[in-house]
């Protein structure tokens, strides 16, 4: 019997289309245990869309990649704002050179501070000179339709890292709204938990409604992860941001990226994606985890 | 009361003033100006700034007053309007946004920049005959000799202030630390650049004071800006190569850098701060210039006037940049150009060309300064004519023109990747563009505010 690897993650970068008629792009990472796995080629892998086979073409990722950090800042945030800012600054310090960089946050609205620049420290002296939050709105959905809304325009591989709770106040945007439009969107998505430490001290005094809104944040930072094929993160103490960011940036680093031609079009349905990754060795196969985007859909 | 000023007499002011400094330094004993007119022409010139600056620094408060209240009433209706009322009011805030980043750059930098610019070049149709009489006086007698650093041939063999090489590890520390921090820019990536500049700031140190080995940098950024840090750390920037129109400009500009760290001026001015405590103060304003308080859109702005970039955030007292150190640098830096073989007057073309047709004067490190204006070029023509005869003067090489032709590439290329560069800043579509405040740096201010 072949062994079975205890297979956790990958990455699964940037869903990715490159928008041709039926052309679609995808970005992944394979994974054992929690092992980055590299090198593989276009043989250790299998892709289904609809469940049907597809024949694909493994090729380099798109370089430089665009990644946007998304943070949350309002003056409901005030207690975490710390975590937000520990997150910000250890992914500056572990982001390689090279790629591009920006930096929006929210509350009520979307607010860019640092436009796309190579200079990442650009980044952290920003987001340190923000003055106090002025509007008490958390409008997450809001702010990641609205950023995705923006990074649609730009070609190229997309990355979002949202750090913030998680909760949604008064956005405009539904639930259902947010769902299809990341699966929609072209980028993957990271989530960074910030308020797990204070949540874990105060939980005892939680009420029932407050500990399943919070239940609920953390979900919704889950769905962007699994749908876009990102990960989230929700560290317990502020010194994890550093492992956290550290990861991300290594997953960015290896990924691979994969594109097929598509039986749909801009059938507006969702199409979903399946992707194995393994390795035969001496007539053995090894099977990988690979943490891919559930699907797409186009418009 | 005051003497008014006759119309014809103030326009010729006004033709006057729109001279260059160089034209104004050889004209100037021949302009037949009274005393009584240019202390009119002076007081007009103080009203002028005065009105102008206030009218911009009203329509900014008012532009950021309506913005606040569009923001405020968007929250107060936000839960209930629809996607098109949505869209309408984001149009509004983005465009006060937009307008009000302007003015504000207008009322804080370009309008004093440009009337101190007047100033100066008032005072020097009024001072320079007599002051030049003076010079011509002290040469016939011999005694600018006796001059602070009058000992230009012994450049080389002098010793300014003991003790150069213990400022090469502050130096080597406040590299690291800014390359930390993620502010500086990248390198150019072009040897035949880098070789050619190298190789002219050698040539400068080797004619200058200097006694720690210089360490040249040339960074591929717009800004017109060049700046050294203690021990020997000079870097140049793309803008500022792409803006020279000669190597005597060049070789001026290089020149006043390596003064800077001859003299010991960043050593001298750190000695109560640590290195660390600068680098996060220039972190912390280079936030505020980067983010221009508006999504940065003021950084937009702030850039077409050139009051943006490194040189802007670099920390004066790391750069040794004060009034005392400023003038010191001015008058050792056409000591080393000349030394080295430069027509001295290079760097003060240079400042003159920046200044009268560019208007970026504010924006460089190396005349973020407090000493007047006409201070600063009175005081570096005296330092000129003062130096010694010297035949074959340098005003221009083959090389320079060589190292121009590569230089395009690398500004193409740069071009290219900023045109490329992806953007979340595009506008909100579909808005009506925001309104325009035309004024282009170097045109006459006249047009932005016009006088009484």
């Amino acid at each position: 019997m072949p062994r079975t690897l205890t297979v956790t993650a990958g990455l699964a970068l940037a869903g990715l289309f490159a928008w041709g008629q039926s052309t679609v792009s995808l970005y992944f990472t394979v994974e054992d245990g929690d092992k980055l796995i590299g090198g593989l080629q276009s043989e250790n892998f299998r892709l289904y869309e609809d469940g049907q086979p597809v024949s694909f073409r493994l090729v380099e990722p798109e370089s430089p990649a665009l990644v946007t950090l998304l943070a949350e800042y309002s003056q409901s945030s005030l207690y975490y704002l710390s975590d937000i800012g520990t997150a910000l600054d250890a992914f500056v310090d572990a982001a390689p050179e090279g790629h591009w960089y920006s930096l929006a946050t929210f509350s009520q609205e979307l607010q860019i501070h640092v436009d796309f620049t190579r200079q990442k420290g650009e980044i952290r002296a920003a987001f340190g000179a923000l003055g106090q939050p002025f509007w008490g709105e958390v409008n997450t959905y809001d702010a990641v339709v609205d950023v995705l809304d923006k990074l649609e325009w730009l070609s190229g591989r997309k990355v979002l890292i949202l750090i913030g709770s998680g909760l949604n106040t008064l956005s405009r945007h539904t639930l259902t709204e947010v769902q299809r439009k990341v699966e929609g969107a072209d980028v993957v998505i990271f989530g960074i938990g910030a308020g797990s430490l204070l949540r874990g001290q105060y939980d005892a005094y939680l009420s029932d409604s407050a500990r399943m809104e919070l239940r609920q944040a953390e979900a919704f930072m889950n769905m962007l992860a699994r749908k876009t094929g990102g990960q989230s993160f929700f560290p317990r103490f502020e010194t994890a941001y550093r492992d956290v960011m550290r990861t991300v940036v290594l997953m960015l680093e290896q990924q691979y990226r994969i594109v097929y031609e598509s039986r749909f079009g801009r059938d507006g349905k969702f199409h979903r994606i399946r992707l194995e990754a393994f390795q035969t060795t001496e007539g053995k196969r090894r099977n990988f985890s690979v943490r891919v985007r559930e699907g797409w859909r186009r418009q | 009361m005051r003497a008014e000023l006759p119309a014809e007499i103030r326009q010729r002011f006004e033709e006057t003033l729109q001279k260059s400094y160089q034209e104004l330094f050889a004209e100037a004993a021949r302009l037949e100006f009274s005393p009584s007119h240019i202390a009119a022409m002076r007081r007009l010139l103080e009203e002028l700034q005065s009105s102008c600056t206030r009218q911009y620094r009203r329509r900014t408060e008012e532009l950021e007053r309506q913005l606040r209240s569009a923001q405020a009433e968007l929250k107060r209706v936000s839960s209930r309007i629809d996607d098109a009322e949505r869209k309408q009011r984001h149009c509004q805030i983005q465009n006060l946004r937009a307008t009000s980043s302007q003015a504000r750059v207008l009322a804080e930098h370009a309008i004093p920049v440009a009337f101190e610019n007047k100033k100066a070049k008032l005072e020097l149709v009024e001072k320079w005959p007599g002051e030049l009489e003076r010079i011509k006086a002290e040469l016939a007698a011999g005694t600018h000799h006796g001059r602070r650093w009058g000992d230009v041939k012994d450049i080389g063999f002098r010793e300014l202030v003991p003790g150069q090489e213990n400022d090469v590890k502050d130096g080597q520390e406040a590299v690291r630390q800014m390359k930390l921090a993620g502010l500086m820019p990248p390198e150019i990536d072009n040897a035949a650049v880098r070789q050619y500049v190298v190789n002219l700031a050698q040539r400068i140190g080797k004619h200058s004071d200097l006694r720690v080995p210089l360490n040249v940098t040339v960074l591929n950024s717009k800004e017109i800006n060049a700046f050294a840090l203690p021990g020997g750390f000079l870097f140049i920037q793309r803008g500022l190569l792409e803006a020279v129109e000669n190597e005597s400009q060049l070789a001026g500009v290089i020149a006043h850098e390596i003064a800077h760290v001859t003299g010991r001026h960043g050593h001298k001015l750190m000695r109560k701060a640590t290195i660390s405590s600068i680098i996060y103060q220039a972190a912390q304003i280079a936030a505020i210039i980067l983010t221009g308080g508006a999504a940065s859109i003021g950084t937009y702005y702030a850039l077409q006037y050139g009051f943006y970039g490194l040189g802007l955030v670099l920390s004066l007292d790391m750069l040794g940049v004060s009034r005392e150190f400023e003038l010191e640098a001015d008058q050792l830096g056409v000591q080393y150009a000349w030394n080295a073989g430069y027509d001295p007057a290079g760097f003060i073309k240079f400042f003159d060309k920046m200044a009268t047709t560019e208007g970026y004067v504010n924006g460089l490190s190396w005349f973020r300064t407090h000493p007047p204006f006409y201070q600063r070029m009175v005081e570096t023509q005296r330092e000129i004519l003062f130096l010694p005869p010297k035949e074959g003067l340098i005003e221009n090489s083959p090389e320079f023109d060589r190292m121009k032709t590569e230089l395009k590439k690398v500004t193409e290329q740069a071009e290219k990747e900023e045109r490329d560069r992806p953007s979340l800043l595009a506008p909100v579509q579909g808005c009506p563009a925001p309104e325009k405040i035309e004024y282009k740096p170097g045109q006459p201010i006249e047009t932005l505010c016009p006088g009484p």
